[in-house]
């Protein structure tokens, strides 16, 4: 099998760790006391924000856990899941989560005696999986675990793309030759090098995918040295590291363009930008920390007097949403940073006014002008109008 | 101006109930047999107590063909009671005529207040199949019954009585009534008839009560209490319950009297002393000798003004009904296999200027419900089960309010718990506060929610002495488990990884059986200890002869820990739980517990031999209490 493209120069041998590891836990059974692992606490309480960083890190917390009654399955399925994971890195063969749920199933079957490891559902194995990667400090990635790629569509007329192939070889993609088709990042954004064939201004970051597809089919990457891209949601860890590549290799400006709601600026800007409480040893490699947020802001709705929605207090999913931003003020250490004040007002904003905008609302200034959201796009970047 | 003036008309009671009716009740087919029923059995329940008469009730309900309606059916409604009966001339008031009741007003725990119901079902009865109530009855001084229809003539307001004829009648004496009308039979679930019998029959012990219901087989149920409850005369009303007008027509049955005779003998509360403090807060003087009737309206305002801001002594709480513990223990095991329960009667307070007496019984059946569902919810006022508009209710605000996990039950946040369990909750009072007329939903103000959330956590402190011991049952089975399953394979997957020899193997499987033998021997420890404690409560209680009465002691030590665990929750929510957890493992020793027991219910006959059925129940099924609990235990 080839060798699988690397993440990061990574100085551990994670099969030699995975082997200490588990040596350690056999001779604390047999001196008859209780093994301990620890993996870093990847969770909001224990996340930190230096806007010099630029990303989330972790801080001090650990989780611990001891053998006893309770925690003897949890035990008895990491060092399982461990040795599938050595497998792979020793033949190195690629799974995503989904099939290391099904490859544990599959052990199980052969093999009554691990019936009681059998995963009831994949949350239970991914649980697993993330508590492996916490624990011995690597990405999943590296642990040749990949998740499906998703978002990161990318248009471009100057943007050349060159992959480095596992045997060696490379190829080089010019998103200009593509036509109609996006060039689409792999979850390993690590083993391409870009080149701009000509200065490229800026890049588009759009929430929505079929928006971006939109100002791409209007004509915006021919008349714009521009790179646009669809994020689909909140950003894939594919995206996340494509955005840091393009930011690191081409240096330009980035700006995300996304609805106006406490849900798109914590789940989907945030995690762009800073990364997210539970990849909290990732987000080095997968935040693109100098993304600007170019709107919806609240001076958009007054200026282009933009449709808004009120939140319907009595709908569960949008009180959840106006408590989230509540609690995102009182705990997300990104949102508390003075670097981020403006951003933080803008949730203050949506608390108060209870209002959401989505990014589309910009095609009701002037319907009759299919390019206007494009001009209103191009004339906040001028006029600085982002955060 | 003038034309205007002209068109206005006045309506009859009657006629403007005829055009509300889902006001009181009758807004569906559905809800309409519900109300009928119901409307029937509490007029029979209020007069068999009235006459300190045990009642014995006949109820049918069936089809009996198609409704005038496109979605309904012709139902009908049959209650027979032994109460007193009444004499010809009352039939057309009693069933015909609105407000036309004997308790309107007087400020006593009958289930019946204003005179509407029964006669709205007469109307609801006539509008649908065009012919209101048959009535059959007999008193005691009757030699034949009468039996007649009565209508209501809407235009009038008054009840027209029609095919009156005397018939022989088996029984001494008693009312039949027949209702034929449109409507839908439910019998499951909030809204359903068999819901509603079961609570009526659970807050009646003194209740014997045989229904048919469609197609089913007659169910007979016997009392399990051989005392009508007494209800409690009404006390004089207190002056803070009142409003400025109220005030001064309750002022005007007083005529000549001079005033302040009048506020000492028409008012409870109202002593020498607090004239005096009425005097001190601005009160004149010389209002105190003047008749009454010769007070103006600005004196009886500035009066009524001091009298509003003087603070004075609570209402009484005599005039509240209860049904009391031992009848309600009593009562519970008559719907079903119970696992077990356990009830709690509250003193009477002070909720809102109004006495009102709190009751609770809470209980896990053995084929109702299940760990997935939420708990069965039984309502009551004035021992009426309230079966609509739940959510809005200040029994389920209060039910919503506790945190049940703390007890040992599943709950979702501000939601019910969930569970195979039935709560029954009574709230009796003579000014029971109703959102509207169809009595469906108690107003929820806080003190009142705080007063029944007080009596739930008291109840629910007893429930939880049952459900921890099953815990830590379960949690016992989980862990011996766990070591057989999990403690060879994590050596075996080590070994592997590591390439360790055999003995490496044998020694590390010793020591990992030596670390979780450990751990066993700590859950057997505490399985012990909650057994111990558990049976020696039941020793207590079984030599104290007190299996459903209240041992006072007992009850201020869990009353005080349900205070202790509301002032907690008010410094700190998050850690009242904790707390309360905690304290309850601590204090299981001294905490009254209500078990379900053989030979302990006093009466002979059917309840006892079914007591007994279900105490060899109760000790029979650990299996399947064990699985219960492991799976609740998995869950979490």
């Amino acid at each position: 099998m080839e060798k699988v493209i690397r993440i990061r120069k990574l100085t551990k041998d994670i099969p030699k760790e995975v082997r200490i590891l588990c040596d350690a836990m056999l001779e604390e059974l047999e001196k008859g006391n209780r093994p301990v692992l620890e993996a870093i606490k990847c969770s909001l309480d224990n996340s930190f924000y230096n806007p010099k960083v630029g990303f989330l890190t972790p801080g001090d917390k650990r989780v611990r856990t001891e053998l006893n009654v309770s925690s003897v399955q949890k035990m008895a399925r990491v060092v399982f899941m461990l040795e599938i994971l050595l497998a792979n890195l020793q033949s190195g063969a690629v799974n995503t989560k989904r099939e290391l749920y099904y490859i544990s199933k599959g052990k199980v079957k052969k093999d009554p005696k691990l019936k009681a490891l059998d995963f009831g559902d994949q949350d239970e194995s991914d649980s697993i999986i993330d508590f492996v990667g916490d624990m011995l400090e690597v990405y999943r990635e590296e642990l040749n675990c990949f998740a499906n790629d998703r978002g990161g569509q990318t248009y471009s007329q100057q943007l050349v793309v060159t992959e480095t192939l596992p045997d060696g070889t490379k190829a080089v993609v010019d998103l200009s030759t593509l036509g109609t088709t996006p060039f689409q990042p792999k979850n390993k954004p690590q083993a391409l090098a870009l080149k701009a064939k000509k200065k490229i201004d800026f890049c588009l970051v759009v929430e929505s995918e079929g928006t971006a597809g939109t100002l791409v089919a209007n004509g915006m990457t021919k008349r714009h040295n521009c790179i646009v891209m669809g994020a689909q949601g909140v950003p894939s860890n594919g995206v996340r590291g494509w955005c840091k590549l393009i930011q690191e290799q081409i240096k330009v400006p980035m700006f995300f363009f996304g609805d106006l709601d406490a849900y798109t600026l914590q789940n989907i800007y945030r995690t762009l930008k800073a990364g997210s409480a539970a990849s909290l040893i990732r987000n080095a490699d997968f935040s693109a920390p100098e993304v600007h947020f170019l709107g919806v802001l609240p001076e958009d709705v007054k200026k282009w007097d933009l449709d808004c929605y009120k939140v319907n207090e009595r709908d569960p999913a949008e009180a959840r949403s106006l408590k989230k931003a509540k609690d995102t003020l009182a705990n997300d250490p990104f949102f508390q940073d003075k670097k981020n004040r403006k951003l933080a007002e803008v949730l203050e904003w949506l608390i108060k006014n209870k209002l959401r905008c989505e990014q589309q609302a910009f095609f009701a200034v002037d319907p009759r002008d299919p390019l206007k959201t494009e001009k209103i796009i191009l004339e906040k970047i001028q006029k600085g109008s982002y955060i | 101006m003038a034309k205007t003036a002209k068109s206005i008309t006045s309506s009859s009671t009657a006629e403007y109930f005829a055009k509300n009716l889902q006001q009181v009740g009758f807004s569906s087919p559905l809800k309409a047999v519900l109300t009928t029923l119901k409307e029937a059995v509490d007029n029979s329940l209020d007069a068999c107590e009235e006459s300190g008469i045990l009642p014995e009730l006949k109820v049918v309900v069936r089809k009996i063909g198609a409704g005038a309606s496109k979605t309904s059916d012709l139902v009908e409604i049959v209650v027979e009671d032994n109460g007193p009966g009444l004499d010809a001339e009352d039939l057309p008031k009693v069933f015909g005529e609105y407000l036309a009741s004997s308790k309107f007003g007087r400020g006593q725990c009958t289930r019946g207040q204003q005179g509407i119901g029964i006669s709205a079902a007469t109307t609801w009865a006539q509008l649908t199949n065009a012919s209101g109530v048959r009535v059959t009855s007999k008193t005691k001084g009757m030699r034949k019954a009468v039996q007649a229809v009565i209508d209501v003539d809407i235009k009038q307001n008054k009840g027209l009585m029609k095919a009156k004829e005397t018939i022989d009648w088996d029984r001494p004496h008693g009312t039949r009534v027949e209702f034929r009308i449109d409507g839908r039979v439910q019998l499951n679930g909030d809204g359903g008839l068999l819901t509603y019998l079961e609570g009526t029959t659970l807050v009646n012990p003194h209740l014997t009560i045989e229904y048919t219901l469609l197609d089913a087989e007659p169910v007979r149920i016997e009392r399990v209490s051989d005392t009508v409850p007494e209800i409690p005369s009404a006390t004089l009303p207190h002056p803070h319950t009142m409003k400025l007008g109220e005030f001064i027509t309750h002022a005007g049955l007083y005529g000549k009297v001079e005033f302040g005779k009048f506020l000492r003998s028409g008012f409870s509360r109202v002593t020498d002393e607090t004239l005096k403090a009425l005097v001190k807060n601005g009160m004149s003087k010389s209002l105190l000798p003047l008749p009454t009737n010769k007070l103006t309206e600005e004196q009886f305002k500035s009066a009524f003004q001091v009298i509003s801001k003087t603070e004075m002594q609570s209402p009484s709480t005599r005039s509240v009904l209860t049904v009391g513990e031992e009848s309600l223990a009593k009562s519970i095991l008559r719907l079903g296999d119970v696992d077990f329960f356990s009830v709690v009667t509250r003193k009477p307070r002070i909720c809102d200027f109004k006495p009102v007496v709190v009751e609770v019984a809470l209980a896990r059946f053995l084929n109702r419900g299940s760990e997935d569902e939420s708990i069965q919810l039984l309502r009551f006022a004035n021992r009426v089960p309230l079966q609509f508009d739940k959510s809005a209710c200040a029994i389920t605000a209060a039910v919503e309010s506790v945190n049940w996990r703390s007890y040992g039950l599943a709950q979702s946040k501000d939601s019910l718990p969930s569970g195979p369990y039935v709560f029954a909750i009574s709230i009796v009072s003579p000014f029971i506060k109703f959102k509207n007329a169809s009595k469906e939903t108690i107003d929820a103000s806080d003190e009142l929610v705080e007063e029944i959330r007080r009596a739930l956590m008291q109840a629910g402190q007893k429930l939880s002495r049952h459900i921890r011991r099953e815990n830590k049952e379960a949690d016992l089975e989980r862990k011996i488990s766990h070591i057989e399953q999990f403690g060879p394979i994590l050596v075996e997957g080590l070994v592997r990884i590591v390439g360790a020899k055999e003995s490496r193997k044998l020694k590390a499987e010793e020591g990992l059986k030596k670390l979780l033998g450990r751990d066993t021997k700590e859950a057997q420890k505490d399985l012990s200890e909650a057994e111990l404690r558990l049976n020696a409560l039941k020793e207590r209680q079984a030599k104290a002869g007190l299996l459903f009465s209240a041992r006072r002691h007992e009850e201020v030590a869990i009353a005080d820990e349900v205070e202790a665990e509301v002032e907690a929750e008010g410094e700190d929510g998050s850690d009242a739980e904790n707390s309360s957890a905690s304290r309850g493992t601590d204090k299981r020793g001294t905490a009254k517990l209500v078990e379900v027991k053989a030979g302990t219910a006093k009466d002979a006959g059917k309840g006892t031999a079914k007591s007994a059925e279900i105490a060899t129940k109760g000790t029979g099924k650990v299996a399947g209490t064990e699985k219960r609990a492991t799976d609740k235990t998995a869950r979490k």
